[in-house]
């Protein structure tokens, strides 16, 4: 099936490179980097498959690498990028995480990993608790740097991750006596559109169950969903809930898929997941829901003509964090594209003087900060911590080319939010009424850790 | 210990060093050599001289050690292949040993040394491990047996291997039935034969396996199921059942097959409520599917393109799942974009229209482009919402940037041929922006609109003027536009300006144009003019049909071939499997055999040959000499299964074209073209051996890639008496014809590879063209 597979760095160069059945030629990591590199030349990403000389290859990009395929077949797509970022997730279960200089460090390892994982070409075992009863190596730790991982993970696209990330490797727990512990993480990532009053024009959210198992011996977990919980619309528990009068006491899911180890028709009656949890990172239950939410988030846009100058404009923009005091959401970012007209910007924030002076290096509750990037024509507006109820006003001065004024005012935006909001209760409202882990051994108590995250996945104001 | 400090010696006389540290005595000290020995080998030095000293380290009880090793042997076995003999004894002992990891991993590495005289020697314990107690060893082996073919097919026929891995089909462990599917399917693949029979006992044995297995297994199986033709409705629907609830896994690639599997069976159901049922299960999995990785999304979407467009009632209320996030890649955006036309009806105008013209505000210049047509998309196919699709494009018009403003121009122009004379109104707002038009296409769609409307436009002629000034400059499709246009005005409004504007025009585009399109017209409109105005006016002013609104929709054969091959590349490039695999593994294989001697070659002092010899005959060059009369070899078309002519017969085949020249350097030149008679082809070669000393000898291997007539040759070997030095032999080349392996593609050329057996000529490739008066 595969001919190939290899792992490139940002730069290109070969960081793995293993041949199953030698019908390509070695110089497919070239050709593969320059026609992914330089796909249009205007830096747009290249699509995950494409071909070149009769080779294919599929790729994905996560951690920071490129992870690839080559094959000359008509291959499953599916399969071979699902394959690929499988590559990754196991490689994070090891090490704790994936970088350029941990893959480096543990090159063996990987080999060793990947003799497991695919055999001529052909995909095997890829759970990371098979393998370990085949895998001799022992990862090598690198060095984090302050700060560095925590905030990767939340950057890798695509992959719904918390954001605070546990950084060890599943052969601690068993290897070495480390703590057991599980994390179970509800992500959610919302999509929202308003228009400039404010009112909620289309919303989803897009959620998965994560779990992040440490525990020896993998005894089997079961976890109680909400009871009010309804699955896709035709469930027969949707007719039943008119009978509840209100809409608002339900969850509902429009679709959800579940891990393979779980008992689907028990799932359907009782809402009770059961599995014996593999170890390391896997995701329970992935679920979509078009119901709307309360938003987190509002962004009021306003603009102001100036009475003296024909060539200036105030932009003010009022946003207000709309979710109880006791949660407070890190990484806001605000970002409004302006059009060409605009030639300047000043921004002001509403941060009073002493809190600037007085802000300590990862202290500041207030710090803001806000810069025009010309280059990408964005404004964007940053708030490392927002706590709940709390509004914030940032006021812009542009100066825009003459006689502009009017299609400067019809052609910004849309406003974009990004934020990262822990804290119950969920957007959808699911939630995970109890945790039992099912082992008959007393003092058996391992940490259990239970997260619930809200990120923006598209969250847009269209002032328009 | 950090692996990375193993790259870090650079200095010369290592590999002295690392030889030394190999025959240490500390054990540790060996294993920190072979790793730094692996770290040389994977950043492309050449350790090969080390083998001995590597090989010495396999009979271990180090699982890591003996793991290392093999990861060496595997990348130079080919370079040293006596000195991997050494490696047999110990593969064969591991293979029977009580660790089932240990006899695995022993059947696994031995598969992947592509050596032949392992390879006599993998076959007793690939037979034992076929048949090992341990299912991690059963389901190593059924893909060693994979390997064996790649290298070998008619051992694994002879040692009747098929057959075990047909056995293994019903074995207990799903893992191990899911391997055995996966071999079978990959020896498909090589052999281009079916070797799968898929009965309804095979059938449902996979199915009972499909719930057990990895994730990967389920997509093998399902991907033979799908091959599978139900006996009837029942059949299908039977297994249609089995496979229903993958469509809640969580592996995109599971789901895809599954809804594969069940498209496919769904024909066989004649009842129509199951198959609306069925239908209407398929949209939830589909929708989820778009909340996974970007990659995963952009192949769910391509193939989702597929199944709305055979099935359109699957995801027609769904249109908003496949709005746009403003934070998705170029290339989902793009394919959002697509199905949202092709979803769009008169229910959801209203809010799609309003993403649209959303997206056309955004800053990447294609997709913006694409929103614009997409908007004069829903115009034309929308009846009832043409005018306000137009209002939004108005809209856009008045951002003023540039390149909206073209795109809007040639969309409109569309929306113009689809609805005459009823937006006509427009046509001011239109030209309040013809300064910014700098591209061809835009500036050719405008022409079009002022010179059609000319009668209602006062200033028509002035505007013609402006374009006109530079006319010399301009694209040949402006050009035309431009003529056409004015020809159009001169008749509307046959006054002095015109005429004089036709003049200038018509004078330009016969005299001073290179052009002959744009001259022709030129006469031809000079004429008309001339001759009968009246009848130039019926000519240039006809009543033009109006254009429909048809999406761009896929071909129907196509479309069925696609949706057959739904999950696969070619369902997300949309083109046939046909058209981007390219039956290479000879070609490749081969390869891989001249660069292991080219490395031999170096080792010896030769100088090194980096690349593999393709000689491409230009088509156009041999052409005219291409094709010996048929009647040249009459007597030769009798005897068709061993034909050929005496050494030295040069003068029989004369006019042969040179596929091979002597400027390749291997001493033989080959001429060869295709010729046929009496309904068969027959391919014609001399070899001439250029060569001082040695004698050329057959037999020779003889092997075609996929063509555009399905030829191959009738018999693998050519026999070829041995060709003296200097001499010339004439071979035919009986051929045969086989509809599997007709590739219109590959264009009117025959890629040939030729194995002599003499090690320094090995394998030749060339073309040779397939001249259109061969055709039968």
């Amino acid at each position: 099936m595969l001919s190939q597979v290899f792992l490139l760095s940002p730069r290109g160069d070969t960081l793995i490179f293993k041949d199953f059945k030698g019908n390509v030629p070695k110089t497919s990591t070239e050709t593969f980097f320059r026609k992914a590199k330089f796909w249009d030349g205007e830096g747009r990403d290249a699509p995950p498959a494409f071909t070149v000389d009769g080779v294919q290859y599929l790729h994905v990009k996560v951690g920071g690498l490129y992870w690839v395929a080559s094959t000359r077949e008509n291959v499953s797509p599916s399969l071979v990028l699902e394959l690929l970022l499988r590559m990754y997730w196991i490689c994070r279960d090891y090490f704790g995480y994936v970088s350029e200089e941990m893959v480096r460090k543990n090159f063996l390892l990987v080999y060793e990993l990947l003799d497991e994982i695919i055999d001529y070409g052909l995909p095997q075992n890829s759970s990371t608790e098979r393998l370990k009863q085949f895998i001799m190596m022992e990862p090598v730790a690198v060095k984090q740097r302050l700060g560095g991982g925590g905030r990767a993970g939340l950057k890798l696209p695509g992959g719904a991750t918390g954001p605070t990330e546990v950084i060890k490797s599943v052969l601690d727990t068993d290897r070495t006596g480390a703590k057991e512990e599980i994390f179970v993480d509800i992500v959610e990532k919302l999509t929202a559109i308003f228009d400039a009053s404010g009112h909620q024009k289309s919303s989803s959210i897009v959620g998965a169950i994560q779990i992040k198992s440490y525990l020896s011996g993998n005894p089997p977990i079961r976890l109680g969903l909400s009871e009010n919980l309804i699955l896709g619309r035709r469930d027969s528990r949707m007719q039943q809930s008119s009978a509840y009068g209100s809409d608002t006491d339900v969850v509902v899911l429009d679709t959800y898929s579940i891990n393979e180890g779980v008992d689907a028709e028990r799932f359907g009656a009782e809402r009770v997941l059961e599995l014996a949890p593999p170890d390391g990172h896997f995701a329970l239950m992935n679920y979509r829901s078009s119901r709307s939410f309360r938003p987190p988030f509002r962004v009021y846009p306003l603009v102001e003509d100036d009475m003296y100058a024909g060539d200036k404009l105030t932009l003010y923009l009022r946003l207000l964090a709309e979710y109880p005091a006791s949660k407070t959401a890190s990484g806001v970012e605000v970002t409004v594209p302006l059009p060409r007209s605009v030639q300047r910007v000043h921004c002001e924030t509403d941060a009073p003087n002493e809190s600037k002076l007085l802000a300590l290096p990862g202290r500041g509750a207030f710090e803001q900060s806000a810069e025009w990037r010309e280059r990408e024509r964005k404004l964007v507006w940053s708030i490392k911590n927002l706590r709940g109820g709390q509004e914030h006003t940032l006021r812009c001065r542009l100066t825009v080319d003459q006689g502009s004024i009017e299609s400067t005012k019809r052609d910004y935006g849309p406003i974009m939010v990004q934020f990262v909001l822990p804290g119950k209760p969920s957007a959808s409202g699911l939630d995970v009424r109890y945790m039992k882990i099912l082992k008959d051994e007393k003092n058996y108590a391992p940490s259990r850790w239970f997260r619930v995250v809200a990120m923006a996945n598209s969250y847009q104001i269209r002032p328009h | 210990m950090a692996d990375a400090k193993y790259f870090s010696t650079t200095k010369k006389g290592e590999i002295h060093e690392l030889k030394l540290e190999l025959n240490a005595v500390d054990k540790s000290k060996k294993k920190d050599a072979v790793k730094k020995v692996i770290a040389a080998m994977t950043v492309g030095k050449d350790v090969s001289p080390l083998f001995p000293d590597v090989i010495n380290q396999m009979q271990t009880d180090d699982m890591e050690l003996k793991k290392l090793v093999y990861l060496y042997l595997i990348n130079y076995a080919k370079t040293q292949p006596d000195l991997a003999i050494m490696a047999v004894n110990t593969f064969v002992k591991d293979s029977q040993d009580p660790n089932p990891l240990i006899r695995a991993l022993a059947v696994r590495t031995m598969g992947c040394i592509r050596v032949d005289k392992i390879t006599e020697y993998l076959c007793d314990p690939l037979h034992r491990c076929l048949k090992d107690e341990d299912p991690y060893v059963r389901k190593t082996a059924a893909v060693c047996v994979a390997k064996l073919y790649d290298i070998s097919a008619e051992l694994v026929e002879d040692r009747g291997f098929l057959d075990m891995l047909k056995d293994l089909l019903g074995d207990a462990n799903p893992m191990v039935v899911a391997n055995a599917v996966a071999a079978l399917s990959e020896i498909q693949e090589l052999g281009g034969k079916p070797v799968l029979d898929l009965t309804l006992g095979t059938v449902s044995k996979l199915l009972r396996a499909l719930n057990e297995c990895t994730e990967w297994g389920q997509v093998f199986i399902l991907d033979s199921v799908v091959n599978y033709m139900p006996a009837d409705a029942k059949d299908a629907e039977a297994v249609v059942e089995r496979v229903l609830p993958r469509l809640q896994h969580a592996n995109a690639a599971v789901v895809l097959s599954a809804i594969k599997v069940i498209l496919r069976n769904i024909q066989y159901i004649g009842d129509e409520s199951v198959r609306t049922a069925l239908l209407r299960k398929l949209a939830p999995p589909l929708v989820t599917l778009l909340g996974s990785e970007p990659e995963l999304q952009y192949v769910a979407l391509r193939n989702i393109s597929i199944i709305i467009q055979a099935q359109p009632s699957v995801l027609a209320n769904d249109v908003k799942v496949f709005f746009c996030k403003y934070n998705d890649p170029s290339y989902v955006k793009m394919e959002k974009l697509d199905i949202m036309m092709r979803l769009v009806n008169e229910r959801n105008i209203d809010q799609v229209l309003l993403e649209f013209k959303e997206y056309a505000t955004e800053v990447d210049v294609d997709f913006v482009r694409k929103a614009v047509r997409a908007i004069g998309f829903c115009a034309i196919s929308i009846q009832s919402a043409a005018e306000r699709c137009i209002n939004v494009l108005l809209e856009l018009i008045q951002t003023k940037v540039n390149y909206v403003v073209q795109e809007s121009i040639i969309v409109i122009k569309d929306i113009f041929r689809r609805y005459p004379n009823r937006y006509e109104s427009i046509i001011g707002t239109l030209c309040d922006s013809l300064e910014s038009l700098d591209e061809p296409e835009a500036k050719a769609s405008m022409v079009w609109i002022i010179g059609e409307y000319s009668e209602r436009i006062d200033n028509a002629d002035e505007l013609l003027e402006q374009f006109l000034e530079t006319f010399p400059e301009e694209t040949a499709a402006v050009q035309l536009a431009l003529m056409t246009a004015t020809v159009k005005l001169f008749l509307k409004k046959p006054m002095e300006k015109p005429q004089q504007l036709i003049q200038l025009v018509l004078t330009y585009a016969t005299q001073e144009t290179d052009n002959p399109d744009l001259r022709d017209r030129a006469y031809i409109y000079w004429r008309l003019l001339s001759t009968d105005p009246e009848a130039a006016k019926d000519v240039v002013l006809a009543e033009k049909p109006t254009i429909s609104g048809a999406q761009d929709s896929t071909d129907p054969a196509l479309l069925e071939e696609l949706l057959r091959e739904l999950g696969t590349l070619a369902s997300v490039y949309h083109k046939p499997a046909a058209s981007f695999v390219s039956k290479m593994r000879l070609a490749v294989h081969r390869a891989d055999d001249l660069a292991a001697a080219a490395v031999r070659g170096s080792q010896n002092g030769e100088p090194e040959m980096t690349s593999v010899v393709v000689v491409e005959a230009s088509q156009a060059g041999s052409a005219p000499t291409a094709i010996a009369a048929p009647a040249a070899m009459p007597d030769l078309l009798g005897d068709l299964l061993d034909v050929r002519a005496p050494a030295g017969a040069m003068s029989a085949a004369p006019d042969l074209p040179v596929v091979f020249g002597e400027d390749k350097g291997k001493g033989v030149v080959l001429r060869a073209a295709l010729t046929h008679a009496a309904d068969a082809y027959i391919l014609q070669m001399s070899v001439c051996n250029l060569s001082m000393d040695v004698p050329i000898e057959g037999p020779l291997l003889i092997q075609f890639n996929r063509n555009a007539l399905g030829l191959a040759p009738a018999s693998q070997s050519v026999s070829l008496d041995a060709v003296l030095p200097g001499a010339t032999a004439v071979v035919c080349v009986p051929l045969v014809q086989r509809q599997e392996l007709v590739a219109p593609d590959q264009g009117q050329v025959l890629q040939v590879a030729l194995k002599f057996p003499r090690a320094d000529v090995g394998v030749l490739y060339f073309a040779s063209p397939i001249a259109s008066n061969v055709h039968l």
